[in-house]
């Protein structure tokens, strides 16, 4: 049993956080056999956790095969030249580590932890598992059923059912946010081949790009030593290239899926932003979709939620723009027959921001609530080593994190207001609704 | 044996700053205990349990007040009722609410506090992790609703759609809904035998007089604990605490206790929930003892040898071999006896008849041939890894203190460790051989109703949407 609670809103608004003064000045970045590692010691005792990426995402993926980047990304953990998984898995249980991978759009990532003492073994199995997968056929068998299986799950989900559809609807195939059909999906991982997967791994696994970032109890000195070491010749690796950004919508589109027996429907309302995270305009469109949709007091959560009580959670935020146009969205959760009340209300507050903007008392609480957030997101090894890692995909250097707060509070109400004019254009705008959605003349 | 004793150490390490921390002085509270880095004191005025943890890695703190009271004090007509007055307790009081731009919501959202409040079977709980200086603030806030509440009317029609939104949601997950009827068959008398978010129309009808009941039986500061953890002095903490707390009175009738017990369960039960879906999952659950009990320890290392990891046998056994998608396991840690379900997720083509045979085949092995020092010693050692991981921070440490709480004994937060050293083969045997029986159990499978799944996707404009998976 999970305890229920209040939660959806909150990790929207935990989304959104800034940096502390100084985190700079503690930062050691250095390259270390070509991979960036950047590396923070905190207070914490004994904990030490890392995050880091390399570009072999699937918008990196052949013509011929679209999951060929996450069958590699998968392999990963499935056996090396030197062990097999079960040995891998033995190693890390005996110490409590963890390492994982997972494949997005433009990024493999991984990501562990490990107590401070574990740090040399966690990064030689890192290394091994990074540069030397043996690639078994039979693992590559078991892992496809695995996939395909998980992909089938999957689908009685009204929120993986919305979320895919939105994402294939907005973005064009080859864009990082793109998300192909399931079906399509699990057909492409039916037919792939070990050799294609052995050959991405051979052209798109290296250091050019990569990055590291270890927080914690960690000594950095043995850090590098260790990262020398492990890493020691490892050559190749791909560049982020640029990506061309979704056209935009010529028209509203609707899209209902139909689901039986799912008395929650999950809605999504949103575009192609247009805007990379470092573009100009982002940060204030990203602060003004704040006021819309983070937090209990946003004006969708306080009114939708709070005073009409027709759903438990709904947001507005950016996402998914770190290396590319990212998505704008409205995701929130209505009972069947309070959909249509509650998109009304939605679309009313929607047109209500929009047309009027926000208001200067909103945007100062909002400045002090994101810059608030900073002390607090970033007091776990975990909330550092996310932001920094974000930071550098984004294309900032580690001193973005000081300088975040004054970004925020140097946001002018015009900026703000204009951004959200400039960007959004709500008349083509894309709808999902997924779950058991009613014919129109049965709702009340 | 190398790899189990280094973080044992560790974690000693880990505690040794503060172990020997003065008690703070300040009128108006007793001094319980000091164990490891957590101090216990009593405020003298109305016996408001508070626990101070300082720690000063960032200068942020958690401040958390859990209410002994969750799902386990309703009956049938007010299920679902704790949860719904926790939702209750962000509408605001006279002093503090929407109108007058103090609620705490607005105070929490204004200096960028990470918050929120829980409900289980339990316990409800009430926090937010927010910079050192915000203390003071949202101390007064807090206090000021464990009495002061408005409950009114107009706020709970609105609020109730939100719960029962919040219910739909949990509805739409196969497990979730399966996991619902598990406690329901395991559980016939005992009030576990309702899930905390309640039946349906319970969440519906349930009155406001009703949750004041609810509210003025058990929100008192004689039913509560208060703690503190992060970069704070602990006399500075007493003394606003004091300032917050120590006029509200004792609770004017004792707090009632539930005394209802589960009769012995005396054969197998079976359920099935049959709903539209993909693909099936069995669940295989056995009644596990309160936890306290000194099997816990024993039950969770069991529970990792069985499902986490890739040497795990659950993983071994079905993963492995493409017959489930995952295997996991759940160890109840409840004030009660409650349920150990291990939930094996069926893979395309997979049979509820196979997977669930496979399952019992593993309990039965555990059984008769007992486990090896090696799947104990990992399984410690991870273990014991996750509870320093779960120290990285003040709200982590807030959010597991919180359940030691509830079960009734703190101090396990510090000690509950030791017992996990201490664990052997011959004892995860034992408790395999003492629980798992065939006559305690309840086994419930989600079968998929594949063709209730209708239309593919219905267009209503232009342009033609592609086909949907």
């Amino acid at each position: 049993m999970k305890p229920i609670s209040l939660s959806f809103a909150l990790l929207l608004a935990a989304l959104v956080s800034t940096a502390p003064a100084q985190i700079a000045d503690k930062v050691v970045r250095e390259k270390i056999a070509g991979i960036d590692l950047i590396a923070y010691k905190t207070d914490v005792q004994d904990v030490v956790t890392f995050r880091g990426s390399l570009p072999a995402g699937d918008s990196f993926a052949p013509k011929e095969n679209l999951a060929v980047p996450t069958l590699v990304g998968e392999m990963l953990d499935q056996g090396t030249t030197k062990q097999d998984k079960f040995a891998i898995a033995q190693k890390l249980d005996d110490i409590g580590a963890s390492i994982s991978f997972a494949v997005s759009g433009v990024m493999l990532e991984f990501r562990g932890k490990c107590l401070r003492k574990d740090l040399p073994v966690v990064i030689s199995l890192l290394a091994e598992q990074l540069r030397t997968p043996s690639f078994p056929e039979s693992e590559f068998a078991k892992l496809k059923k695995q996939l395909i299986g998980d992909l089938q799950r999957a689908l009685e989900s009204t929120d993986f059912r919305a979320s895919q559809a939105f994402a294939e609807t907005v973005f064009p195939i080859g864009h990082p946010n793109y998300s192909p059909p399931t079906k399509a999906f699990v057909a492409a991982i039916e037919a792939a081949k070990l050799a294609d997967v052995k050959a991405f791994h051979a052209a798109y696994y290296g250091p050019a790009q990569a990055t590291l970032v270890v927080v914690g109890d960690v000594e950095i000195d043995a850090l590098k030593t260790d990262l020398a070491k492990a890493f020691d010749g490892w050559t190749g690796g791909k560049a982020v290239t640029d990506f061309p950004k979704a056209a935009p919508a010529e028209k509203l589109r609707e899209q209902t899926i139909a689901m039986a027996d799912k008395p929650n429907v999950t809605y999504i309302l949103g575009q192609a932003s247009g805007l990379r995270y470092k573009d100009d305009d982002s940060l204030a469109l990203r602060v003004g979709t704040a006021v819309l949709g983070t937090g209990f007091t946003g004006r969708l959560m306080a009114n939708v939620r709070d005073k009409e009580g027709l759903t438990y959670g709904i947001g507005a935020g950016l996402s998914n723009d770190s290396f590319n146009d990212g998505a704008w969205q409205i995701n929130a959760n209505f009972a069947p027959n309070l959909l249509d009340k509650g998109m009304e209300s939605t679309q009313r507050q929607l047109d209500l921001w929009y047309k009027e903007g926000v208001t200067a008392a909103e945007l100062e609480r909002m400045k002090s609530n994101l810059i608030g957030t900073f002390k607090v997101g970033l007091a776990t090894t975990d909330g550092l080593a996310s932001a920094l890692l974000s930071a550098v995909q984004r294309g900032y250097d580690v001193t973005w994190l000081d300088e975040y707060p004054k970004k925020v509070e140097a946001l002018s109400l015009e900026a703000v207001n204009g951004a959200i004019k400039k960007h959004l254009q709500l008349e083509k705008m894309t709808v999902i609704k997924a779950g058991s959605v009613p014919p129109p003349t049965s709702r009340n | 044996m190398k790899y189990r004793l280094l973080p044992f150490a560790a974690l000693a390490l880990a505690f040794s700053p503060i172990l020997h921390a003065a008690p703070a002085e300040v009128a108006g509270f007793t001094f319980v205990k000091t164990v490891g880095p957590i101090s216990e004191y009593r405020l003298e005025s109305n016996g408001l349990q508070v626990l101070l943890l300082p720690e000063h890695a960032s200068p942020t703190l958690t401040f958390m007040v859990t209410y002994r009271v969750g799902s386990r004090n309703e009956v049938t007509g007010t299920t679902g009722a704790t949860h719904l007055l926790e939702h209750l307790m962000f509408k605001g009081t006279p002093e503090f609410n929407r109108e007058k731009g103090t609620s705490v919501d607005q105070l929490l959202e204004r200096v960028g506090g990470i918050y929120n409040a829980t409900t289980w079977l339990d316990r409800t709980n009430y926090y937010a992790n927010v910079a050192s200086e915000n203390l003071d603030k949202y101390m007064a806030i807090e206090a000021d609703r464990m009495r002061n509440l408005w409950l009114r009317e107009e706020d709970r029609k609105p609020e109730m759609t939100v719960v029962r939104n919040e219910f739909e949601i949990g509805e739409n997950e196969p497990t979730q809904a399966l996991e619902k009827e598990l406690y329901a068959t395991a559980y016939m008398a005992h009030p576990y035998h309702h899930s905390t978010i309640g039946w349906r129309s319970d969440i519906e009808k349930v009155s406001i007089e009703k949750l004041r009941e609810f509210y003025d039986t058990f929100y008192w500061p004689d039913n509560a604990t208060a703690s503190v953890i992060g970069d704070f002095e602990p006399a500075q903490a007493l003394e606003l605490i004091k300032k917050h707390y120590g006029a509200i009175t004792k609770a004017p009738k004792p707090i009632p206790i539930v005394y209802t017990e589960e009769p012995e369960q005396t054969g197998p039960r079976r359920v099935a929930v049959k709903r539209a879906g993909e693909l099936g999952v069995v669940a295989i659950a056995h009644k596990v003892p309160a936890a306290l009990h000194e099997d816990q320890a024993a039950l969770r290392v069991l529970n990792v040898i069985l499902t986490v990891g890739k040497n795990s046998r659950g993983y071994r056994s079905l993963t492995d071999k493409n017959l489930t998608t995952s295997v996991d396991g759940d160890v109840g840690f409840f004030h009660d006896p409650s349920l150990y379900i291990l939930y094996a997720s069926l893979a395309p083509g997979s049979t509820h008849e196979q997977v669930e045979k496979i399952v019992l085949d593993e309990l039965e092995r555990v059984k008769k041939e007992g486990v090896t020092e090696g799947e104990v010693s990992a399984a410690v050692a991870r273990m014991l890894a996750a509870s320093s991981y779960a120290r990285d921070g003040s709200f982590k440490i807030a959010s597991k203190l919180n359940e030691f709480i509830a079960a009734g004994d703190w101090t396990l937060y510090v000690n509950g460790d030791d017992a996990l050293k201490n664990v052997t083969p011959a004892a995860v045997k034992r408790v395999a051989n003492t629980y798992l029986l065939e006559d305690k159990r309840t086994t419930g499978w989600f079968i998929p109703n594949v063709a209730g799944e209708t239309a593919d996707a219905k267009k209503t404009a232009a342009p033609a949407p592609k086909k949907k998976s």
